[in-house]
């Protein structure tokens, strides 16, 4: 029989939900808030050793000679590693594309600031890093190149000398008939933009304790990990194991936002156990190694844009041409990140054909990571600029001119020219709502007066897709391969009826417990203190991806509801044994199964758990005597790459529309948002105070993206902001009071037809505040097209604008 | 091996008394040897908040002092928050607001708080955030977390308790 997985909240066996839908109190809290959240550096081992590890200061050069002999004679020094034992025992990382993995430790030379180069186990931190003083390095420095661009060019520096160029990928994608749209488009808008690199930062760095086992053959990793299995598959491939040998233990983490990395440190750290003869090894990534070369880094973008439109408005085509800067080598997946805006290429709108003119470049950077929104952020700040351009050109109201492009509602669902389909959406509405909301009518006005004031106000509207729980064929057309990401899930009823779910990945953040908590409690008519939620590690949990592309809500809700489901038949067997009927006849509804209307044929969930586990010889000879099931979800109906890279790859496609009123001080550069007004279209709220938590979050990195953070390196390829000083982190005094609404349509697709909504507003609070930017910029004829719009920036551009004007 | 010094210091109302090495930080200190793991390090270079703790009543980066400038002090971590009996009220406050996600930052934000609200009971947003502007939380985007500070306000007027946990 079929597992049943309601599409809608109404189906769940309950008469009245108590906390799907509710804004519940989340059942991780208690733990953080007292300090007591086992985060890895908490952890302690017997036997445990502290990693440091040496990096290289230079950005591109040879390793002539290193001496680690000085480091080994210090008291407390147990092993130091170098490029040698990584060529022993490791092969280079796996890769995106295929083929640009390094060594955790390079032999022949270094490719970017902050690249390992050697590491040392020892009794303290503090001796480990005593330790690195003393290691002696010759390094023979070549020419480095951190410009993409130039990096394309014949006689460049070579990053990775055996690939003979630093061109990772090159390819035109088109979709329709691009050529022609612009040929008999009315107008064709064109500008270029520039996304400067930026990334996750979250307050925990990556860390993990590392175990070689010698006589399994075998290895285990405790750590902060997004992905647990896939940093297991990872590993796997890495040091050449079976899958089976190796287990990680994810623990609870401060934030990841996709860019946890770690997979450097767990391998450097892994060699160092190895060499020590399976000593546990702990490596805590201190801040500095996290910005110069954790997972930090990710969106170095150079892009060109072009639109055709017709004298209504209508845009019919779209061209992009991105040249993506990844850095030294593929080992961080950086490059998903050109390929995920495939899933939304041409946002909410319309638009019938499309061109992708796609390469990813090596330079001598650190290589970049995935981040929250996973590549699109920065394809729909430029999107929406153009949207602007082309409005203003046409004397057309910004939003006025998004609604006459909109996907319109009964269009759904939809499949885009790059081959996602769209699930559900009302973006007409969302749109109405946010204006009405933000009183639209009257923020242009109160502009039109600050403008003949000669202040500098803008208004940006901006509107973009989220796609929700994606699959790895979305990443396909970067060599990512395989299709579906399983998420699993087992709840197990005690003899009491209390339950425990085990679930395959650890808390970071979400809320995630909190919504398997209210999901199984509602299901089985149960208190959330009679749910429990535990992990288990790769070696035992049932197949899990973890977070991670705005899908964990919607898979785990799908695994955990399959597993009820599972457990709901075999319970409505044993019911339907012992009361001499068919288990056809016999419902659940809050938690007591029986037969519908017969008030003397009812028996509680617990009082069913019971029999199986306390009487089994009761039971009909072919049910399962456990109270206890596991079902691993994964999204139906997604379709492998065909020869132009369509696929159909995320599940869920959100909707949002952000407007921003906000001032340029023309004295300073600074901005200041003095209105931030938001409606959103999820689906399904499972809990609609995480998600707001997480769309508040999502606009404050989105703000930190278009206002303030910035990887600066120069032409040496040394980083320049390399501490939080320089790295600027959004601050509360950076981040306004939203005003937030919302619409909902749920998704046909998912279960209780949520969307994913975990990367939230990212994906539109950079375009918007870019938009009311150069909103707020028109008067002085100039523009903004480069993220950060960072004050020194945007003060050159209204100082030069001014000068231009005045020496007309 | 450097000289050891002998450091003694009350932590959440227990003496401690312990040779370290002068370079030892304070937050290393608390972490390794008292165990006291709930006091996070975020950034080490005194930017992000998350290893503020109460020495002498006051708010230090404990990842810029070192253990033996503790000598004597009298310190308060995120541990001396909570009692047998329950929740601090700004602990509860944070949870019922969902003040927090990943829950990193969050020791860090408390302690600030503990020293803002022993001081002023009724602090303006500006005030607050004059406080605050010194915790970085890379998740929430503080909305909740003012929220949450509003709520403990009320919750410590209600009790008519002072923010500043007995040091015993």
């Amino acid at each position: 029989m079929a597992v049943k997985i309601p599409n809608s909240i109404d189906e769940l066996p309950t008469s009245s939900p108590r906390f799907i839908g509710h804004r519940v109190k989340r059942v991780e809290d208690t733990g953080l808030v007292t300090g007591r959240t086992e985060f890895i550096d908490n952890v302690s081992m017997t036997g445990m050793l502290h990693c440091a590890i040496l990096r290289s200061p230079i950005a591109h050069a040879k390793i002539e000679k290193i001496d680690v002999s000085a480091a080994l004679d210090l008291p407390g020094v147990v092993a130091v590693v170098t490029g040698e034992d990584a060529a022993k025992w490791s092969h280079p990382a796996a890769s995106s594309p295929d083929g640009w993995g390094t060594y955790c430790l390079p032999a022949d030379k270094v490719r970017f600031v902050g690249e390992p180069v050697a590491a040392v186990a020892a009794t303290s931190r503090y001796i480990a890093e005593d330790a690195l003083e003393l290691i002696e390095i010759e390094y023979e420095p070549l020419d480095v190149v951190s410009d993409p661009v130039a990096a394309m060019e014949d006689g460049s520096p070579l990053v990775i000398e055996e690939r003979g160029s630093n061109v990772m990928l090159q390819r035109v994608f088109n979709w329709g008939d691009t050529d022609a749209a612009f040929a008999a488009a009315d107008h064709v808008f064109s500008e270029k933009f520039r996304w400067n690199r930026l990334g996750a930062n979250p307050i925990e760095t990556y860390g993990c304790i590392s175990e070689w086992d010698p006589t399994e053959l075998g290895i285990t990793v405790r750590g902060a990990f997004q992905s647990p299995s896939h940093m297991a598959l990872g590993r796997a491939m890495t040091f050449g194991l079976p899958s089976n040998k190796v287990r990680m233990i994810a623990h609870p983490h401060g934030g990841s936002f996709g860019g946890k990395g770690g997979v450097r440190g767990t391998d450097v750290s892994l060699l160092l156990s190895r060499k020590t003869g399976g000593r546990p090894i702990k490596w805590i990534e201190d801040r500095m190694e996290y910005l110069a070369a954790g997972g930090s880094q990710a969106w170095d973008r150079r892009y060109e844009f072009s639109i055709a439109v017709t004298n209504d408005g209508i845009v019919t085509g779209l061209k992009v041409k991105l040249v993506d800067d990844i850095g030294a080598n593929g080992e961080g997946f950086g490059a998903i990140s050109a390929a995920k805006p495939l899933a939304a290429f041409t946002g909410p709108y319309t638009i019938g054909a499309a061109q992708y003119d796609l390469s990813l470049v090596a330079t001598n950077k650190a290589p970049a990571s995935p981040y929250r929104g996973m590549g699109p952020p920065p394809h729909n700040f430029a999107l929406e600029q153009m949207m602007d351009i082309a409005a203003r050109s046409l004397g057309i109201d910004t939003a006025e001119f998004r609604r006459r492009n909109f996907i319109p509602k009964d269009a759904f669902p939809y499949i885009i020219p790059s081959g996602n389909e769209y699930d559900s959406g009302d973006y007409e509405a969302v749109l109405d709502k946010v204006l009405a909301l933000s009183e639209y009518e009257k923020l242009r006005e109160e502009q039109k007066l600050a403008r003949e004031q000669g202040r500098l106000v803008g208004i940006g509207v901006a509107s973009a897709i989220e796609p929700g729980v994606f699959d790895w064929n979305a990443y396909a057309v970067v060599g990512v391969q395989g299709t579906g990401v399983p998420e699993g899930a087992t709840v197990s009823i005690d003899i009491l009826g209390k339950v425990m779910v085990r679930v395959g990945f650890a808390l970071e953040g979400q809320g995630q417990y909190t919504l398997v908590t209210q999901l199984v409690a509602d299901y089985f008519g149960l208190e959330m203190e009679d749910v429990s939620v535990t992990m288990l590690d790769t070696a035992s949990a049932p197949p899990a991806f973890g977070p991670g592309g705005s899908r964990l809500g919607v898979a785990i809700t799908g695994a955990v509801l399959g597993a009820c489901d599972r457990i709901r038949v075999k319970m409505c067997k044993v019911v339907a044994g012992l009361m001499q009927t068919e288990p056809e006849n016999i419902q659940l509804m809050d938690g007591v199964f029986g037969i519908p209307g017969v008030s003397e044929a009812q028996m509680p969930m617990a009082q069913v758990a019971g029999t199986m586990l306390g009487a089994s010889h009761l039971l009909p000879p072919d049910v399962d005597p456990r109270p206890e099931a596991t079902h691993v979800w994964t999204a139906a109906g997604r379709t492998p790459v065909d020869e132009e890279g369509r696929t159909k790859s995320y599940l869920t496609a959100a909707h949002a529309v952000h407007i921003v009123l906000l001032e340029i001080d023309p004295d300073t550069g600074m901005v200041e948002i003095q209105k931030y007004v938001l409606v959103d279209d999820c689906g399904t709220r499972l809990n609609p105070a995480t998600v707001e938590g997480q769309t508040q979050g999502s606009v404050a990195q989105g703000i930190g993206a278009a206002l303030l953070e910035e990887y600066v390196y120069d032409e040496d390829g040394q980083l320049l902001t390399s501490t939080y000083m320089d790295y600027l982190l959004p601050t509360i005094h950076d981040v306004p009071a939203l005003v937030m609404g919302e619409v909902v349509t749920p998704s046909p697709f998912s279960p209780l037809g949520a969307k994913g909504c975990g990367e939230g507003a990212i994906h539109t609070t950079p375009a918007a505040v870019m938009c009311a930017i150069n909103d707020a910029l028109v008067p002085l004829g100039t523009r903004a097209n480069e993220v950060p719009a960072a004050p020194n920036r945007l003060w050159k551009l209204i100082h030069t604008a001014r000068e231009n004007t005045s020496s007309d | 091996m450097a000289t050891m010094k002998t450091v003694r210091m009350k932590v959440n109302g227990v003496t401690h008394e312990s040779e370290v090495e002068p370079r030892t930080t304070l937050v290393d200190f608390l972490r390794g040897p008292l165990a006291l793991t709930g006091t996070h390090v975020g950034c080490e270079h005194g930017v992000c908040g998350a290893c503020t703790i109460l020495v002498d009543g006051r708010t230090a980066r404990s990842c810029l002092m070192l253990a033996v400038q503790a000598d004597g002090a009298e310190i308060t971590t995120v541990e001396g928050l909570a009692t047998p009996e329950g929740l601090h009220p700004i602990q509860q406050a944070f949870i019922e607001e969902h003040g927090l996600q990943c829950g990193f930052c969050t020791p860090g934000f408390l302690m600030s708080l503990v020293e803002l609200l022993s001081e002023n009971p009724d602090p303006s947003d500006a005030e607050i955030k004059d406080v605050l502007g010194g915790q970085i939380c890379r998740c929430t985007g503080y909305q909740s977390i003012l929220k949450s500070v509003h709520s403990a306000i009320a919750k410590l007027r209600t009790a008519g308790v002072a923010a500043q946990p007995p040091l015993a």
